[in-house]
């Protein structure tokens, strides 16, 4: 058979390639309802919990839940690092972002599968580390979004609180920047469990919110005690990054952020490799 | 050089095996029609050839490279099942998302291009989900167009289409192998339409390849046959299994004789020798489709 085509075939460039699947996943992020809803769930979580602050109740409860905060920027990050909860106080701060995250990529995930974008894709010459490292930025986003809408709805709704706002701004900003970082070694661990359970999105979302919500670390620091040795893990380096955090606190949460984002990926990489992908 | 060319394929799902051994050849510039029945292995075939489900052993080779190889990826158009669509975006929406992934420059035009080849461009802003089935295949299709493919995979392709859909199908197919030398693996159940297209065939069953030929030697296999009717078709169908070697009635109740005969010898054989009235004669050719029975037949 004659040929009336020289074939050519480009090497298409790793960056050219995740441009255009990041191009195609932030398309899709800004343009699903999912997204928003999201960041309005972040904005309004800090606000409820002011209000139980406040004491909605009984009057015996408003007394209790008074107690939860002494400053306003407690909604934000616990005054020390307690791995070991004692009362809501220590708990209820910006980690929650990191278990909407864990669900909202277990959704974007298992929708990619459901509607065959999956199949679609990776019989182009889209590579499986491009997809991992794809949707870890894109949580990573998402969620670095859900912790500006959270500290938004937070400060708005501890201004109603009478709660003092004085704090060291150092340590906040460290605070703060240290749970943003945490948000790429999250994504990536949801990532990765969303490659092993697939369209299974239940079961994701299920295993997401028990990891986001730092389980395993919490009953880890009731056995061996609050030790720092818990930052190792992604749940210990986001409550490492408190009210009393420094720039030894960010370097940590880098530290720790990087590593488990690049352990995931890599994990993830070799799963999809080594699976059929459809 | 060959577009496909696979050596002992085999895939296991659990203890089942999909595919035990099957080789496959596909010269450049075909459109290969690959045919069997369900589960014989096409399918699982062409998801190893598109880098969806991994093999268990064997060798796949495009264009004389590895399957894997990224470089060939970018320039395989595939659609298996239905096209990976978001639903609740516009065709065009979802058209312009897949250009994203593969990197397609000025996307637009390109896309509005395969949009025009599947007579799809007054329905780009439907959104997916509102489109139905045979609207489906053709973005199917329009998707696997995209970016100037060298290889296409189509998997069921005509499946849902009308005769008007069927009609684009084969143009689209046709131009793309003519013009710009695009090799076709299409598989298919409507084998009269394939039979239209194809100028090689690849007939798999229990995940083995039983017969890969072209359309010329096909042609060869299907041959042609004499039909008749007579007055006394018991006699006749006696007289005439004296003479000729292969003899049979069909479900129309004519009795077929496949030794490459004349009509009007076999008219003149009955009379002459046995005073038998032919009714009613035709020479007929047996198409893909019986000969693909046929050839079912055998293996059972």
């Amino acid at each position: 058979m004659e040929n009336t085509r020289e074939l050519k075939f480009e090497q298409p460039s790793f960056f050219k390639r995740l441009k255009g699947m990041l191009g195609v996943d932030f398309y899709r992020l800004f343009h699903t309802p999912l997204f928003y809803i999201f960041l309005g769930i972040a904005a309004i979580i800090p606000a409820l919990v002011s209000m139980g602050a406040m004491g909605g109740g009984a009057e015996g409860e408003a007394a209790e839940a008074t107690a939860m905060f002494t400053n306003a920027w407690q909604i934000i990050a616990a005054k020390s690092p307690l791995y070991v909860i004692n009362d809501m106080g220590d708990y209820a701060n910006m980690n929650m972002v990191f278990i909407f995250g864990g669900i909202m990529i277990s959704i974007f995930i298992g929708h990619d599968y459901k509607s065959g974008y999956v199949k679609q894709l990776f019989t182009t010459h889209a590579k499986k580390q491009d997809y991992m490292m794809s949707k870890t930025l894109l949580g990573a986003f998402s969620m670095v979004c859900m912790c500006v809408t959270y500290m938004i709805g937070g400060m708005i709704s501890a201004a109603g609180t009478g709660l003092p706002f004085t704090i060291d701004a150092g340590s906040l900003i460290c605070a703060i920047l240290g749970k943003m970082i945490m948000s790429l070694g999250w994504a990536s661990l949801y990532t990765f469990i969303n490659v092993i359970f697939r369209a299974k999105f239940g079961i994701s979302i299920a295993l997401c919110f028990v990891l986001g919500t730092g389980i395993p670390v919490i009953g880890a620091a009731a056995v061996i005690g609050n030790t720092s040795a818990l930052n190792i893990f992604l749940y210990g380096s986001s409550v490492y990054a408190c009210l009393s955090a420094n720039f030894a606190s960010v370097v940590i949460c880098l530290a720790v952020s990087i590593t488990w984002a690049v352990i995931y990926n890599v994990c993830g990489t070799l799963i999809l490799n080594k699976r059929d992908c459809y | 050089m060959n577009a496909i060319e696979i050596r002992n394929l085999s895939k296991n799902f659990g203890q089942k095996q999909a595919l035990q051994g099957l080789n496959m050849t596909v010269p450049q510039g075909a459109i290969y029609g690959f045919i069997g029945e369900n589960g014989s292995g096409k399918s699982t075939t062409e998801k190893i050839i598109c880098g969806l489900i991994l093999p268990s052993g064997g060798e796949v080779k495009l264009f004389g490279r590895d399957y894997k190889d990224p470089d060939v990826r970018a320039k395989v158009g595939v659609l298996i099942e239905q096209p990976g669509c978001f639903p609740n975006y516009s065709v065009w929406n979802n058209m312009m998302l897949q250009a994203a992934n593969l990197g397609i420059e000025n996307a637009e035009k390109e896309v509005r291009k395969v949009l025009k080849v599947v007579h799809m461009e007054g329905s780009a802003s439907n959104k997916y989900k509102n489109c139905s089935l045979g609207m489906k295949q053709r973005i199917g299709i329009a998707f696997a167009l995209l970016g100037n493919p060298t290889l296409l995979i189509l998997d069921e392709p005509i499946n849902g289409l009308d005769a008007d859909g069927m009609r684009i199908m084969r143009e689209v197919l046709i131009n793309v192998t003519k013009n710009y030398n695009c090799t076709v693996v299409i598989s298919s159940h409507i084998l009269g339409e394939l039979e239209k297209i194809a100028t090689h065939y690849g007939i798999v069953r229990g995940g083995k390849m039983i017969a890969e030929m072209t359309a010329e030697e096909l042609n060869a296999n299907c041959r042609t046959y004499v039909a008749l009717k007579a007055k006394d078709m018991t006699t006749a169908r006696a007289a005439l299994e004296r003479k000729y070697n292969r003899v049979e009635t069909d479900e129309e109740d004519y009795i077929r004789i496949y030794d490459g005969v004349q009509a009007e010898d076999v008219v003149a054989y009955l009379y002459s020798n046995f005073n038998i009235v032919v009714t009613e004669i035709k020479t007929s050719k047996i198409g893909l489709e019986e000969y693909y029975i046929d050839l079912m037949k055998e293996g059972r």
